[in-house]
Parts: C-alpha cells; structure tokens; sequence
C-alpha cells in the first residue's frame, strides 16, 4: 500500500491526535522507508500512542512487547512449547517411530509458542508492532533486537531463518532509563515527543474532554504548561491532563481559582511533594484569583 | 537533484564536523528521506531529522546546520543577522584550538561557524540576550504570525515569550525540542572526559552527572540480583514433580539463585593525581549503598582513614596530609592489621588508585594474603592502560594478586568497571 504524508495528517486527525509537523513527518518516513521508528520522550507524552493511532491508520492489528528487566528470548521470540513436545514423544514411543522422524516432527512450528517478535514477523498482513519501554530490557535483549530491526528476519536454530512476508511497522519507545546503543538507534529513524505546548495541549482537552468549557480548557492548558516547569518529581503527562480535565468536568467547576485548583490536583499530582509545591504556588499559578 | 544530493552529503559533513555520529547507512536513509518527502522546508528539516539525529542533544546542532544549509531567501536575511552572527562567532571564538581541527574545511555556503557545538550554546546565550527584547518583540511577532512562513529571529523570540508568561501563543505549536539540550550535550561530555584532565569546574559538573548515574547504576546492580530465574535445573524438584506424571519430566524445576551477601569494602587513593576519581567512585558508591550489605569505605595517601560522605562532602576521619608522598604498601599493611571483623569471605574489596608508590615497597604479598581470605579484590586504575607498568606504577605486581584490573579513565567506563564487580 503507497502512503502518502497527507493520509497520514488525515488519519492522526481522524484519530484525534494532535500532532505537529515533526510528528506526521518522522510517522510518514517510517512507513514509507519501511524502517523502524524510535520514539523518545518523557513518560506520558503519548509515545506510545502514536503507535495505537499508526496502527489505525493502517487499519491493522497492533502487537505489543512490553519491555522489563530480565525479559529474555523466550519471552519474547518464541519458546518450544516443552510439555506439547513430551506428550508427542510419549504418544511416538507407542507408534514405534524412528528418531528422525519423531524430531522433524517436534521441532516443527506446530510445537512453537509464538512471542509478540515472532508473532509480528510471521503474521500473513502488515501489522504494527510495538516495542514499549526498550530502555527497561536488558542490553543483551538490545542486541538481538538488530537482526529483526535491520533485515525483518530472525534464526530460529531449529527452524531455520524466518523472513517477513509483510515488513510490520516497528515502533520502538523510550523513556531514557538508560542510554541505548549506537547500533540500535542507527537502524532506526528517530523522533523526540515533548510535552506538547500550551495552545497544542488546549487542542488536546478540546478534542478529548468536549464537555469541558472551552474558556476552561484554555485555562487548563496553560496552568498544567505553567506547573510542569516546576521542576517536580513527576510531571503531569497528557492523560493525567485528561482525567483532570474530566475531574473538573465532573466537579461542576465554572472557573479555574485557587479553590478550584486544590479541589481536584490528586488527579494531577502523584507525589505528596510535588503537591506541596503546587500548592504554595496555586495562588500565583490559579489563572483567577479570588 | 546532483545538486541537492550534493548539499545534503555536505551538510552530514558539517554535523559530522560538529560531532554527532553518523553513519553511512543513516546518510542513504536521509537521502532516501528527502526523496520521500520533498523539498517543502519544514517537512524537509522534519525528514532528515529523523534520519540523521538519533539523540535529542545533538539536535541543536541540526537546527543550526540546517539553518546554514538549507536558508530560505527570507531566513538567510534573518531577523538580527549581526547580532546572531556575533554571537556565533564570538562562540567559536571560545572553542579550544584543538577540539575540531578538521572544521576548517567544511563549506558552509551562508556564514561561518565551524563550532556547532558551541553555536548550539550560543543560541541558548542568544535567546536570554534576546529576553529583554522580548517585549517589543511581541507586537512584531502578532503581525509575522499571519505571513506562511515565519522568519528564524521570530521563532527564538516567540519561544521566549511563550516560555516567560507560559500562555497560549499560538505559536508555541513546536515546542522548542528538548529544551535542555545544550545542557545534555554538555553532561555527556563530562561523563567521556578524563579523570586526568579535570579542573574543579569539571568536577562540579561531573557530580552533576553523577545523579542520572548513580541510578543507573543502581539499576544495573539490582537487576544482576533477579537475573537468572532459569539457570540450572533442579534435579531433585523435577524428579518429584515428575512422579506425579507417571514419571515423564513435564514440569521443570529451576534452581533459583540466591541472592549472595557482600560487604564492600572500598579503598580510594585521594593524592592529588587521582583524587577526583576517587571522590567520584566513593560518591557513586555511596548513591548505591543498599545494594549491598555493609559498605565501608576508607581514603588514603600514606595512611588508611575512615572515608563518610554526608551532604556530598567528603569527611574523613582521621584527616589526611594530601600532599603527602603515597604509600600503599603501608597502607594495604594497616588495612590487613585492621582485618578481623573487616575482611572476610563476603567481602569484595576496590580500591581505586594509579598504584604509583614513589618506589617504595609495593607489599603484593599483603593483597595475595587479602584475595585469599576475601571474596575477591578489584583494582580500578584512572591511568591510561598505556602508562601502567611505567615509572614508579606498581600496577603490574598488584594485577598478579587481584582478581581485576579494570580502568576507569572517566565517568563512563568507572560506572560500567563498578557495575561488573558484583
């Protein structure tokens, strides 16, 4: 399927994410140049949601690999599936086979657990596969990434080297835990999401919380802009932006004040500190006072 | 379409020149962006970012290459073009002779400015300087805001305003990216720079990289506890669990591994050549201690004193003449009369110092007999491996007795030497 930088503004448009230029760009080369995208980012900036939006786009399925510390192949690729072999076994042994036989039996795909890698390589259509939180895995995982980054194939011994049909649109996100290595980041295009500006992030409120006054939505946007240059702990992220807006929604409040602030900042803030912070400063930050 | 290609293969020089890493393989992928996206200037810039900067530090060096590149008729006029230009230049001007010998030769067809790196500080030094002009700025910027394309000096003044009173410009939209970079530029430098060639600015600087690694190294010295689920099999749970399936071994057992104790016992030489190093190490170490089961740390010249940080200041009891001459055998000699209680077979012992000994008694002997009762012996050397053995170094005698020699000439490889001795 030719894809075209327009139907992707189409389909970020239809799939309510607000976006900029370098967003739509670095989506649309990564489809078109069938490699494998790197997104980095604080947490909650909606990286990973530009892989669910490119999996819409694409009217595909979406395959996700979370990533943890200690995730290894088999949790990952492929696995035999152990106990399904020994029953096979025990059920050749009365048949009365012959080794060669029972072997190219067991070690056949019927036998093979299919991991999310695997899953997305063999799949008959282009799906959308999403590595999450790369930087959590282990460097050893890192490493066997680059055989399916660069070539779309992987080497099961038994097997052999299984090859895509269909390339699937790899999405690899990051929060930066630790730095990933060179030789993965040179497979990939790469694309930096930030928290998104104020007057992006009223789009945002306006789209998702339609409820939400679009005086107050304005409002909205720029207190949390103006709190996440607080330095604290933990940023808001954009949904936390949401359910606040929700929450100011749902709490019937007309106009942003100090009150107003301190009633529903559980929803934003997650940290007893970063709190306090706020709160000291809620008066200065409130857009109206009172 | 030469042409471009010829363009675009010189601006990968110029970022190249200006240090960012770029392989072959990326430049055929900017190539093949730019064929893919076409020319239209922002989707341009947008497609060969992606290709091209794979680290959202080397990103103001873009910004500012592409600029020079790739100008418009309109931005090549530029909204203050003398005074960025002084600034640029008056950056360059502060870069050391020798850090980019061969930027000379790259062949900006704009303006000159052969220090990328240090542009991308100018442009940070730019915009503050610009912060007083913020405010007439304004009534420009709502004007230019109509015109389709907008002038380069405006987006440095509207990304000032919008960041001064936080409110919604409109053109807040591309919000400035990774607004710390020059500052991420300049933290991952300190962390490759030589221990040796530090000043006391740059140790201010590398303890402000210190954070981000102490936790990573935290990390990485956690996670080697919970690797290893699966390892070995367990013979005798599997057989069991076996005989409930009419002994066909369905279910495996695996032996899980056990955490192991380890005190940790840490020798840091602080004598002038090395101490930066070591106030590093015992830092980081000391950002670690509960990966461990007791930590005790000590310093040395000539003798073995108790090392504590409290409040990032290193505080050690009894003080120590810093400038007297380094005797490590002496004070291996004080730390093994010291032993009961302090070394045994839990304990791993590192030491950090460039075993330079003023030709005085080496005592090897002491570390065999301390790598015989202990779990094992690291050595981290902040010397160039190249000068080990050279001189009055005793480090060949000492690498016979220790279980590791590893060095650690800055922050990068003193972090991962740390994070293998567990």
């Amino acid at each position: 399927m030719e894809i075209t930088h327009e139907q992707i503004s189409d389909g970020l448009r239809r799939a309510k994410y607000v976006t900029n230029e370098r967003v739509e760009t670095a989506i649309f080369l990564a489809l078109a140049l069938e490699k494998p995208l790197l997104i980095e980012g604080p947490a909650g900036a909606g990286k990973t949601e530009v892989a669910k939006v490119v999996a819409e786009i694409l009217h595909t399925e979406l395959i996700r690999l979370q990533c943890y510390e200690g995730l290894d192949e088999a949790r990952a690729l492929y696995e035999w599936n152990y106990q399904k072999q020994l029953l096979r076994m025990q059920a050749g042994e009365h048949q009365g086979l012959r080794w060669e036989e029972l072997s190219e039996h067991i070690f056949s795909r019927d036998f093979l657990l299919e991991r999310p890698l695997l899953r997305a390589i063999t799949s008959a259509s282009r799906v959308v596969l999403l590595i999450d939180e790369i930087d959590k895995a282990d460097e050893e995982f890192e490493a066997f990434l680059l055989e399916l980054l660069s070539d779309f194939q992987i080497s099961v011994p038994e097997l052999g080297t299984l090859k895509a049909h269909e390339r699937p649109a790899v999405i690899l996100t990051s929060n930066r835990a630790r730095e990933l290595s060179e030789a993965l980041r040179r497979r990939c295009l790469h694309l930096f999401i930030d928290f998104p500006g104020t007057e992006q992030e009223r789009k945002i409120i306006e789209l998702k919380v339609p409820d939400l006054d679009a005086k107050l939505a304005a409002e909205a946007a720029r207190f949390v802009g103006a709190i996440r240059k607080l330095g604290l702990r933990k940023p808001p992220s954009i949904a936390e932006t949401l359910d606040w807006a929700r929450a100011l929604v749902r709490l019937g409040v007309r106009e942003l004040d100090t009150d107003a602030v301190r009633t529903a900042l559980g929803v934003l803030l997650k940290h007893e500190d970063d709190r306090a912070k706020v709160e000291a400063k809620a008066s200065s930050l409130a857009p109206r006072k009172r | 379409m030469a042409a471009l290609r010829d363009q675009i293969i010189n601006f990968i020089a110029a970022l190249r020149n200006g240090g960012v890493r770029i392989s072959v393989a990326e430049s055929i992928d900017a190539v093949n962006a730019v064929a893919v996206v076409g020319l239209e200037r922002d989707r341009m810039r947008e497609g060969l970012a992606a290709a091209l900067i794979k680290d959202e530090a080397d990103r103001a060096v873009f910004d500012e290459s592409f600029e020079r590149f790739f100008a418009t008729s309109r931005a090549a006029r530029g909204a203050h073009p003398d005074h960025r230009g002084e600034q640029v230049s008056a950056a360059a001007g502060r870069g050391k002779p020798g850090d980019n010998p061969s930027a000379r030769d790259d062949d900006a067809p704009v303006r000159k400015t052969d220090e990328p790196r240090e542009g991308a500080g100018a442009r940070r030094r730019d915009e503050k300087s610009q912060a007083t002009e913020a405010k007439p700025a304004k009534k420009e910027s709502a004007t230019r805001r109509d015109g389709a394309e907008r002038e380069d000096g405006g987006r440095d003044s509207d990304k000032m305003q919008g960041r001064e009173r936080g409110d919604a410009d409109a053109r807040d939209e591309s919000p400035a990216p990774g607004i710390d970079a020059a500052r991420v530029a300049r933290l991952r430098a300190i962390e490759r720079r030589p221990f040796d060639h530090y000043s006391i600015l740059d140790y201010d600087e590398a303890r402000e990289a210190l954070a981000p690694l102490i936790r990573r190294f935290r990390i990485r010295l956690g996670r080697r506890l919970r690797l290893a689920k699966r390892g070995k099999i367990d013979f005798r749970r599997t057989i069991r669990a076996a005989m409930q399936r009419g002994g066909a071994m369905i279910d495996l057992n695996y032996r899980a591994r056990r955490p192991r104790h380890v005190d940790l016992v840490i020798l840091a030489d602080i004598s002038g050549s090395v101490r930066y190093a070591a106030q590093l190490m015992l830092e980081l170490m000391a950002g670690a201690r509960e990966c461990f089961r007791r930590v005790s740390s000590f310093v040395y010249v000539d003798h073995l004193a108790e090392a504590d940080f409290e409040q990032g200041h290193l505080v050690m009891t009894p003080p120590l003449d810093l400038y007297a001459r380094s005797d490590f055998g002496r004070v291996i000699g004080e730390l093994w009369q010291r032993r009961t209680g302090l070394l045994t077979r839990a304990t791993l012992v590192v030491i950090m110092g460039d075993a330079r000994n003023n030709r005085l008694p080496a005592r090897a002997d002491v570390i065999r007999e301390i790598a015989r009762v202990c779990r094992g012996v690291v050595w981290l050397n902040p010397e160039d491996p190249a000068r080990w053995g050279t001189g009055d170094s005793a480090i060949k005698q000492y690498a016979r007795e220790v279980s590791a020699v590893a060095p650690s000439r800055n922050l990068r490889e003193l972090q991962a030497a740390l994070a293998a001795i567990r």
